[in-house]
């Protein structure tokens, strides 16, 4: 028997000893799942916690896993730019909340959820798996190949503008299509007002620094 | 080939008909559904023969609370450790959508027209509105310490929160999604149910006794001592006399059974049942009670009228919450 190891065995082996290392291999960030997406860049500075509570901060660029249940955000003078899988960007303005969620269902599959508690985001969703759902307080943002822009205040009104496409805005009283260059805004206890023409270019002027 | 023709039709309006009894007959069928905890699974019964039909996969961890729609197709079910709701189909009897709503999921009611799910998310101190259509989070709503407990009014226009941190029942004007009273009732408030004279019940789980909330004041309007840990309510007659309300008493391993009388409360009898009744539900007539024991793992099947057990039915590990369908 030969005991010469191959370059697949030497990486195995390197694997193997790279799990053993601190915050190598099956950590508890690991026992969340397959990584969602991946946080690219940060003005400032992004924290991400995890479900066990354990942080993670990104300063500038990088490559940092996002997982299912991750909590992520933004202080004051800060922003973020993420990678959703398979293909959905999104940018995190200053102080901003969110968590990484997703729905199952027997006919659509997985459908991508953020729940954003304050703070704005902008997003580009597609279609089929780069469908996207934004979730406030007060409403629900559903966006298929779309590029929005939702403002959400403390009290929970958020504020939803489309750049290109349409999306829809529900909360508990009603469901508005919002189509592009117009927005809508969901408060607690009302529907959705009706969409009016919007400044979409001041609207998301915001996400320039850390899309750069 | 006419003939071949013609036969063929008539065998496909055939099979149709066919097809159409079947689901008439399934559908006319009464269901008994049990959320079992520990096996992250719910149990299907048939009502009337009281034997298991299936076990469903909630898809979840910790499956605790369930809803069923009125027309019967829907059960919802939260699950505790997973934060999610789960979408039963009753029909394909499959869990076929699994939704985030928060932190410890612990109680899900559907609204008086059954288009929303509200979930009680006992880790984040909020209420989800759920699209019972499109299973999407419509908002969420926030509320006091420990949600455990969730009911609406007869004419929908206030929901019921009991908050186990905060010894209190808030009421929620659902035209405006905001609490408009915190009522205090006692020690770890849990189920909620309406009643069948439009009150509203509670136990307080972490006492010994049970209240009723009138919705026309919106205070407490009665209570009264059933021993230790009593768990859920149900509702039923016994001959002429009732409604009564039968309660689960956990520490007692029986189901009290109390006049529904808010003026006059009292106790007319107990009913031994098995290890530690959590979950209770009624037939439409109000003439059978169900009732699950967290540890013996069983159904038990009593008939209101002579307040005998009729049947014990095992269901899966650790079942909390069952509730009945009847067409």
């Amino acid at each position: 028997m030969s005991a010469r190891v191959g370059w697949s065995g030497g990486l195995v082996i390197a694997l193997a000893f790279w799990s053993l290392l601190p915050g190598g291999g099956a950590g508890p960030a690991a026992a969340q799942g397959v990584p969602v997406g991946t946080a690219q860049n940060a003005v400032g500075t992004l924290v991400v916690v995890r479900t066990d509570g354990i942080e993670h901060r990104l300063q500038g660029r990088g490559s940092l896993p996002l997982f299912e249940g991750d909590v992520l955000r933004t202080e004051a003078a800060s922003q973020a730019l993420i990678q959703l899988r398979p293909g959905i960007p999104v940018a995190l303005n200053e102080r901003t909340s969110l968590k990484i969620l997703s729905r199952w269902d027997k006919t659509g599959g997985t459908t991508r959820i953020l729940r954003v508690s304050r703070g704005g985001i902008w997003a580009k969703a597609g279609a089929g798996a780069n469908q996207l759902e934004v979730e406030s307080p007060v409403s629900v943002v559903a966006a298929r190949e779309a590029e929005i822009d939702l403002k959400v205040a403390e009290d929970g009104q958020s504020s939803l503008t489309v750049v290109q496409g349409t999306a829809e805005l529900g909360t508990p009283f009603g469901v508005c299509t919002v189509r592009g260059g117009t927005a809508s805004v969901g408060a607690r206890g009302a529907a959705c007002t009706a969409p009016q023409p919007a400044n979409v270019a001041g609207a998301v002027s915001w996400k320039q620094a850390v899309s750069q | 080939m006419r003939a071949i023709l013609v036969i063929f039709s008539l065998g496909l309006v055939a099979g149709c008909a066919d097809m159409q009894v079947k689901e008439a007959e399934e559908a006319s069928r009464s269901r008994v559904f049990v959320a079992n905890e520990s096996s992250n699974s719910v149990t299907v019964v048939d009502g009337d023969s009281f034997q298991v039909i299936a076990t469903v996969d909630s898809r979840n961890h910790a499956t605790h609370d369930l809803a069923v729609s009125r027309d019967g197709r829907w059960l919802f079910a939260t699950n505790l450790a997973s934060g999610r709701l789960s979408a039963i189909n009753t029909r394909a009897l499959e869990t076929v959508a699994s939704i985030a709503t928060g932190d410890r999921a612990h109680v899900v009611t559907l609204t008086n027209d059954n288009r929303q799910a509200w979930v009680a998310n006992i880790g984040d101190n909020t209420i989800s509105i759920v699209d019972t259509g499109t299973f999407r989070i419509l908002g969420t709503i926030a509320v006091g310490k420990g949600p455990t407990g969730l009911t609406f009014s007869r004419d929908g226009r206030f929901a019921y929160v009991s908050n186990q941190g905060d010894k209190t029942v808030e009421v929620i004007d659902t035209a405006t999604h905001r609490v408009l009273k915190a009522i205090p009732v006692g020690t770890n408030p849990h189920f909620l149910v309406l009643g069948p004279d439009g009150r509203i019940w509670g136990t307080n789980t972490g006492g010994t006794d049970i209240y009723v909330i009138d919705p026309a004041t919106q205070d407490k309007v009665g209570a009264i001592n059933v021993g230790p840990a009593p768990q859920q309510i149900a509702f039923g007659f016994k001959g002429l006399q009732g409604p009564n309300a039968y309660v689960t008493v956990a520490g007692l391993n029986r189901v009290v059974v109390v006049s529904a009388d808010p003026s006059n409360l009292r106790i007319l009898e107990q009913i031994d049942v098995g290890q530690r009744p959590n979950g209770i539900s009624n037939n439409r007539e109000g003439t059978r009670l169900f009732v699950v024991h967290e540890n013996s793992n069983d159904l038990k099947v009593i008939d209101a009228g002579s307040s005998s057990v009729l049947a014990t039915v095992p269901v899966g590990r650790k079942p909390i919450r069952v509730v009945y369908h009847g067409n």
